[in-house]
């Protein structure tokens, strides 16, 4: 982890950024964002999982990215998912690799970004994922990562209050809606389509609930999420 | 997803990255089929297909995955978890079971993907289900690429016509019992207008009516129709003949009284019992004012109960008359029936009605013998057509013939009308029988077809060299013979005369063929099967002149060129197909579709048609149930590949 760490903190700023990653943030700051007045069967999402060496995003690492689509009337797309692990840059401590595996680290992060194409990103618990890819999408590109965020961990208590109506991690909610037993090791990937499953079963919730379109599901999510804290 | 143009202007990185993320999401579903048949068995590189190919959808509890109205179907279903319920749509039940209920692991709808149809039954989630759903396409190169899955897909199809089939022996059952249960009520049972008399009738007035009426039991009752007595054959004995009765004293005298009554409405089982426990053989059947409405006997009761072969045959062969024969007739059928319900193929069944037709028609021949004397003539009775062929189904007209030797030429006239008197009461008995007189007089009570054996060969000959249409249609006839009584010698010459012909005549052959070529399967090229052949019959195939006879007429012209001597279609496939060096699987395949279009035939002759009415061929397939649809397209299908077959051989266009 020693050059991953250096990486991330140390090296590397917009001004040294190579120019087709440069060129390719500016791309993507000028595409359009995705129509969110549609309807869930028209959205993209994107169902994401982070691996980190800890859960504060201010002093801990990430380690890796994966996301899938569930597009299409809320199908699990195996052709459109995405897999990142900064470990594989891991290894080598050369000084001129330095340069080499930071120019590799922003071009993942912004091959990221190309392949999210402003979806709005669905996961559990957004300030710890949310926290890490801002943190580290400003130090590396001086992009503000501020997409828009479907929280499941705030979301699952209100649209599934018969189940539970406060806040629970992640493995009792799939042991409440029967998902495999908690406790067994998940990688990013598995993860992932651990969050997937509920976010299907939450669309089709919210659907009957009148919240038909992405905009909607995403102004919901908002509001649970501060509605629970503040009150 | 991506467009291909998106993914072109794609960098490396992320398509990498993608791949990645692909591969490992298709991880997590090859986990998942690893776990499950026939997925378990199959080679890596088709999981990988399935697992790279297939989404995952939820379907919540309460809601339809696919159903009929969905049009055809385009993924094929595996249940991740959850658990989903098959019901058939329709008033048809095509399968075994009408509602089923699949767990994680299985998959569906497997015909109607493979068919790219729409789906027979609705498939609903009776739980929160996941479900990965492969495109039909990426589902049919699985089948194509993977011999396991292939295996499993297939299986699962004929399991689908093994049960179709056994459903369609159950309908059989089912009308089976319906007729026969012994809990069906006596009203329906036994003689409907009893022969009854007065009591003060005289004794030999009731005595000439019995006989009269060939009844071997009377009933006596009042003017009010209220049932006094019975008088049977046995009470002749005991009360008339030992007790010396005057024949002129009142019946009354002689019956016995208090005879047992059952009202209408009571069982016959409770008939049955009734015999049993006071001895009696006969049951009268009463309104519910006591009124005589009908007679049960014991023999009527046993009539309920499966009749037997051998019963038959003993019951054909002892029979003194025609009546007798007619009951036998009736039998035939009953047990034919009986057959169909237990599950007999069509070509056993047809060559079973065929064997007690023969029977049948042998007692009729030799019955009229009495009144006709042929001794020491050579002569031999001939049946035609599918008679000729052992393919009858249940209502066959009669198709028959003689052909006799004469070696004084000037005596043969006299001789022909001889026959042609003795051949008129055995059509006429025939008809009796069931058998109905030949429309287009293929009799042998007509002089065209009473012919002595060098009459016939000539005959054949000139239908042979002279391949006009009449003489081909006459060909399908006359060439399906087959002897039934008198001297066998005589038609084998004829068959041996017609091989030696048809084999030295290529050009009549090859003009069979394109006659045969006339009638194609009906096979639509955009719905399934062409209903409007038939102009005075919309929305319904002939299954005989569209169907079967296909089969027929292209196994006469491989049977006459390979020399084959059967007049069996089944029988002459199979021959021919050995000397022409045809594959078993191809043969067998041919065969089947042949079984089949014979037993929707039987079935809808029986099952549609009112008990005692003609049976047509005319089926209207939309009523068919989904599968025998299919199974009926495949068989037409295989009419056609033998048409093909025979186009390519005779170099028809």
């Amino acid at each position: 982890m020693f050059s991953l760490k250096k990486l991330l903190f140390k090296a590397g700023s917009p001004e040294h950024l190579p120019d087709d990653v440069r060129s390719a943030i500016e791309a993507w700051r000028s595409s359009p964002a995705p129509e969110l007045d549609d309807a869930h069967f028209h959205v993209r999402y994107l169902v994401i999982d982070i691996v980190s060496t800890g859960l504060n995003p201010d002093s801990d690492e990430l380690l890796g990215i994966a996301a899938t689509a569930v597009s299409q009337g809320g199908m699990v797309q195996p052709e459109d998912a995405f897999y990142l692990d900064f470990a594989s840059l891991d290894g080598d401590s050369a000084v001129t690799m330095e340069t080499t595996a930071g120019h590799r680290l922003d071009r993942q992060l912004m091959a990221f970004l190309q392949f999210a194409a402003k979806a709005p990103l669905v996961t559990y618990h957004v300030p710890y994922v949310g926290g890490f890819l801002q943190r580290l999408y400003k130090e590396r590109l001086g992009v503000n990562f501020e997409p828009q965020w479907v929280d499941l961990a705030w979301l699952l208590p209100v649209m599934f209050e018969e189940k539970s109506h406060t806040l629970l991690p992640l493995d009792q909610w799939l042991e409440l809606f029967g998902l495999e037993a908690g406790g067994v090791r998940r990688d990013a990937m598995a993860n992932t389509l651990m969050l997937a499953r509920l976010f299907q079963m939450l669309l089709v919730r919210v659907t009957d609930k009148d919240i038909t379109t992405a905009a909607r599901l995403i102004d919901e999510s908002r509001a649970s999420s501060f509605l629970r804290r503040t009150h | 997803m991506n467009t291909q143009a998106e993914q072109a202007t794609m960098n490396p990185l992320e398509t990498s990255l993608r791949q990645e993320g692909r591969r490992r999401v298709a991880g997590n579903t090859l986990a998942f089929l690893k776990n499950h048949a026939p997925f378990d068995k199959m080679g890596a590189e088709a999981l990988q297909l399935f697992a790279d190919k297939a989404q995952l959808a939820f379907h919540p509890a309460g809601s339809e995955i696919v159903g009929p109205d969905a049009g055809n179907v385009r993924f094929f279903y595996l249940i991740e978890s959850g658990k989903v319920q098959a019901r058939q749509a329709g008033e048809v039940t095509v399968t075994e079971y009408s509602i089923l209920s699949l767990g994680a692991g299985e998959s569906f709808p497997i015909g109607a993907v493979t068919a790219g149809r729409p789906s027979t039954n609705t498939y609903t989630a009776v739980e929160d289900t996941f479900c990965y759903q492969l495109p039909a396409e990426d589902f049919l190169r699985l089948m194509a690429s993977s011999p396991e899955f292939n295996l499993f897909c297939t299986q699962y199809i004929a399991s689908l016509l093994d049960q179709s089939r056994r459903q369609l022996q159950l309908q059989f059952a089912q009308r089976a019992s319906e007729q026969q249960t012994l809990n069906s009520p006596l009203a329906g049972i036994g003689s409907r207008s009893p022969v009854s008399v007065a009591p003060e009738t005289p004794l030999r007035t009731a005595l000439e009516k019995m006989s009269q009426a060939g009844v071997g039991s009377l009933v006596i009752a009042g003017e009010d129709r209220q049932p006094v007595g019975v008088f049977t054959r046995s009470d002749l004995l005991d009360r008339v003949v030992l007790a010396d009765l005057p024949h002129d004293v009142p019946i009354s005298q002689a019956m016995s009284a208090n005879p047992f009554k059952l009202e209408e409405h009571a069982t016959a089982y409770d008939a049955m019992l009734a015999m049993a426990t006071h001895g009696i053989r006969h049951v009268l059947v009463t309104d519910a004012e006591g009124k005589l409405t009908g007679v049960v006997s014991e023999r009527d009761l046993f009539a309920l109960q499966r009749v037997g072969l051998r019963q038959i045959r003993q019951s054909i062969e002892g029979a003194h008359n025609v009546e007798a024969l007619q009951h036998a007739a009736a039998d035939v059928r009953q047990l034919a029936f009986n057959m169909l319900a237990q599950g007999v193929g069509a070509e056993q069944l047809t060559q079973f009605i065929s064997a007690l037709n023969d029977a049948l028609t042998r007692r009729v021949i030799q019955l009229n013998l009495d009144k006709h004397n042929f001794e020491g003539i050579d002569w031999a009775w001939l049946a035609f057509g599918s008679e000729g062929r052992d393919e009858q189904t249940f209502s066959t007209d009669q198709d028959n013939g003689i052909v006799f030797a004469c070696p004084d030429t000037a005596a043969v006239d006299a001789l022909r009308q001889r026959f042609l008197a003795y051949a008129l009461d055995v059509n006429k008995d025939l008809d009796r029988c069931g058998f109905p007189l030949c429309k287009g007089n293929i009799m042998a009570s007509n002089p065209q077809w009473c012919l002595t054996l060098d009459e016939w060969r000539d005959q054949f000959s000139n239908w042979i060299r002279v391949p006009q249409p009449e003489a081909l249609l006459n060909a399908t006839i006359f060439f399906d013979f087959r002897p039934l009584f008198g001297k066998i010698e005589l038609a084998e010459s004829m068959r041996r005369h017609l091989l030696a012909q048809t084999s030295s005549n290529p050009m009549f052959l090859r003009a069979m063929a394109h006659n045969a070529l006339d009638v194609e399967p009906p096979l639509g090229k955009i719905r399934d099967f062409l209903t409007d052949l038939e102009p005075d019959q919309p929305g319904k195939i002939d299954l005989k002149k569209y169907g079967s006879r296909i089969f027929v007429d292209v196994a006469r012209i491989y049977a006459l060129a390979t020399g084959v001597h059967n007049t069996n279609s089944v029988q002459r496939l199979r021959l021919a197909s050995k000397r022409l060096s045809i594959r078993d699987e191809e043969i067998n395949a041919v065969l089947e579709g042949l079984d089949f279009i014979q037993l929707l035939r039987l079935q809808h002759q029986y099952l549609e048609g009112e008990p005692g009415t003609q049976g047509d061929n005319l089926i209207n397939p939309d009523t068919l149930n989904e599968l025998d649809r299919r199974i009926l397209k495949e068989s037409f299908r295989q009419a056609r590949k033998l048409q093909t077959r025979l186009k390519l051989d005779y170099q028809v266009n």
